[in-house]
């Protein structure tokens, strides 16, 4: 008995050892991925954004001076200021406006199921498109909106993606409703409230509206703040609707990050664009710190 | 009083809902009418139904441009990133999923936390890094670009859908004599089918619709993306608005179309990839 248990227990071991092996070839490809396209280019970015570079000689380490110059210059000051009226827009009146639907699809009215079939669409096209149809819809002369307001004040004109301040708040338009992440992520967490929570508010004679400010959204905390983490973060890195669209202008009135970050690899600046890809970076970590602390999304809901 | 209250109410939440879907229908409806209209038409009455159906500015796009070849090239460069990543990251999350070993969370945690790096912001390091292995304007740069992007999304996806597989089938696999690789292949990877098909879909519709590094890393037609073309397009198509708009409804299709076909798969996979992230 004690023999037939010994054999087992070498066997196991011997096929843990092969197992071993086994885990690791298959964490390989995995490992190689991770090591070529997100350490090295992550360590070259951070050490690189402390240097003069332009590909050809080596680096050359010039300490803050890229990130003195970027934040002297327009451009980026403008991208910055955009981004954080951007991020201010996209954290209240995006997450409202898809909240706001999130609450009423999950009441079930007619046609539910259509509205929250076809809100996805846009977001399963490539954004390039987008920004192309978006052309369109603000084209000056026979553009969608210029032809919807002309309804209401014939004689109309205005050249949405060309003239300030207008090229702005169109190039805000181009996502501003398209909110179906924020709304997705709201109604899994509305979903999984307890229906009896909901019954006995009912019965204590609690009206809609109280159920819906003081139960509904609360417990749906955690959601939200993915919702303004996810929704800023599309801010940070918001390149085709602009860079199709406006190219930044007219001025710097649309400038972001991503446009400076491309400027500069064109312009064989490439320490200076390292520089704005660790502004991009570390404005994204404050964002998850913030918004975390903000919506206590590390304590348990219930 | 009551009554008129849940009048108004519905009418609200009414309004909003045809608010919701005119805006995201609206604009994709007019582009496809529109490329059934003649430029005169397109400019005069921008709102108009088309007066007839006829696919000729579909046939010159495809005469004028390198159409067909933009197409093959998305599709080329989706379908082979996207099947190999599902193999490579299907591999990796097994092994997460079922086997202690040293340094096994921080490997995950390592994998997943690139979520949080903004893709553009690495655009310099990986455009020197695609120019040193002399892949600048291949297909090849896109697909291994694309294979990286979708890792910690597909590592988060398959590593839940192999952890939900009961460990009794490995198991019994395992007395019977079925070693590593079978146990892997022939029982988890056949049961991750839902698993793989979300992280597939996603990962798609993702790399299909890439613009960023498509123009990054690539110049010349024949590595060009149907994204990329269609920004150039816009060139091309400046006084001709009736091609350009059957260019852009043949390039938003098919990403309709597999979202119509995988609707629920899409929408749950972003709740379950947002939640975490």
């Amino acid at each position: 008995m004690i023999l037939v248990q010994e054999c087992f227990t070498m066997k196991s071991f011997t096929a843990k050892q092969k197992n071993l092996i086994w885990i690791w070839i298959f964490l390989l490809p995995c490992l190689l991925t991770f090591l070529l396209f997100y350490l090295v280019p992550i360590l070259t970015l951070v050490c690189t954004s402390f240097t003069k570079w332009d590909g050809a000689n080596l680096p050359v380490f010039t300490g803050l001076t890229n990130y003195i110059t970027l934040f002297r210059t327009p451009d980026f000051q403008h991208a910055l200021i955009n981004l954080l009226l951007w991020s201010i827009i996209a954290g209240t009146f995006h997450v409202f406006f898809g909240t706001l639907v999130a609450l009423i699809l999950f009441k079930e009215p007619h046609g539910w199921k259509f509205v929250e079939t076809v809100f996805m669409i846009p977001n399963v096209i490539s954004m390039a498109a987008w920004a192309m149809i978006y052309r369109f819809v603000f084209n000056g002369s026979y553009g969608i909106l210029n032809g919807i307001i002309r309804i209401f004040s014939p004689g109309f004109s205005v050249n949405w993606l060309f003239e300030s301040p207008y090229a702005f708040i169109a190039v805000t338009l181009t996502w501003l409703f398209y909110a179906v992440v924020v709304t997705l992520l709201v109604l899994s967490d509305l979903k999984a409230i307890p229906p009896d929570l909901h019954e006995a508010a009912q019965i204590d004679g609690a009206s809609d509206w109280y159920i819906t400010l003081k139960i509904n959204l609360p417990l749906c905390r955690n959601s939200i703040g993915t919702a303004v983490i996810c929704s800023i973060s599309a801010r940070i890195s918001m390149y085709e609707t602009i860079a199709l669209t406006t190219r930044g202008g007219p001025g710097n009135d649309t400038m972001n990050i991503p446009l400076i970050l491309v400027n500069a690899i064109n312009d064989s600046k490439y320490g200076y664009a390292n520089a704005s890809g660790m502004v991009m970076l570390l404005i994204g970590i404050v964002l998850l710190v913030i918004v975390n602390k903000a919506f206590r999304m590390n304590e348990s809901v219930y | 009083m009551h009554v008129t209250k849940k009048i108004i109410k519905s009418t609200l939440v009414y309004i909003v809902l045809a608010f919701t879907a005119i805006i995201s229908l609206f604009p994709i409806i007019w582009v496809i009418f529109s490329s059934f209209k003649t430029n005169a038409q397109i400019l005069s009455s921008p709102f108009s139904l088309p007066t007839s159906i006829g696919f000729d500015a579909y046939g010159a796009v495809f005469k004028q441009t390198n159409f067909l070849l933009y197409t093959f090239n998305s599709l080329f460069i989706a379908v082979i990133s996207t099947a190999v990543s599902l193999i490579i990251y299907a591999m990796a999350a097994y092994v997460i999923a079922r086997y202690d070993f040293k340094g096994r969370n921080l490997i995950y945690s390592l994998f997943v936390v690139t979520l949080l790096v903004p893709s553009q912001s690495k655009a310099q390091p990986i455009f020197s890094l695609i120019v040193k292995f002399n892949l600048y304007d291949t297909k090849t740069a896109l697909v291994l670009v694309y294979i990286a992007a979708g890792m910690a999304m597909s590592l988060f996806i398959l590593k839940n859908t192999f952890m939900s597989i009961p460990k009794d089938f490995s198991e019994a696999a395992w007395m019977e004599g079925s070693g590593f690789l079978r146990t892997f292949f022939s029982i988890n990877l056949p049961m991750a089918k839902a698993g793989m098909a979300t992280a597939g879909i996603l990962m798609f519709l993702g790399n299909w619709n890439e613009y960023f590094f498509a123009m990054l890393l690539t110049t010349s037609p024949i590595s060009r993306t149907l994204p990329v073309a269609l920004a150039s397009f816009n060139e091309t198509y400046s006084y001709n608005y009736t091609n350009m708009f059957a260019a852009l409804t043949m390039a938003i299709l098919p990403g309709i179309l597999i979202y119509a076909f995988a609707q629920d798969q899409v929408a749950n996979s972003i709740v379950s990839y947002g939640i975490k992230g």
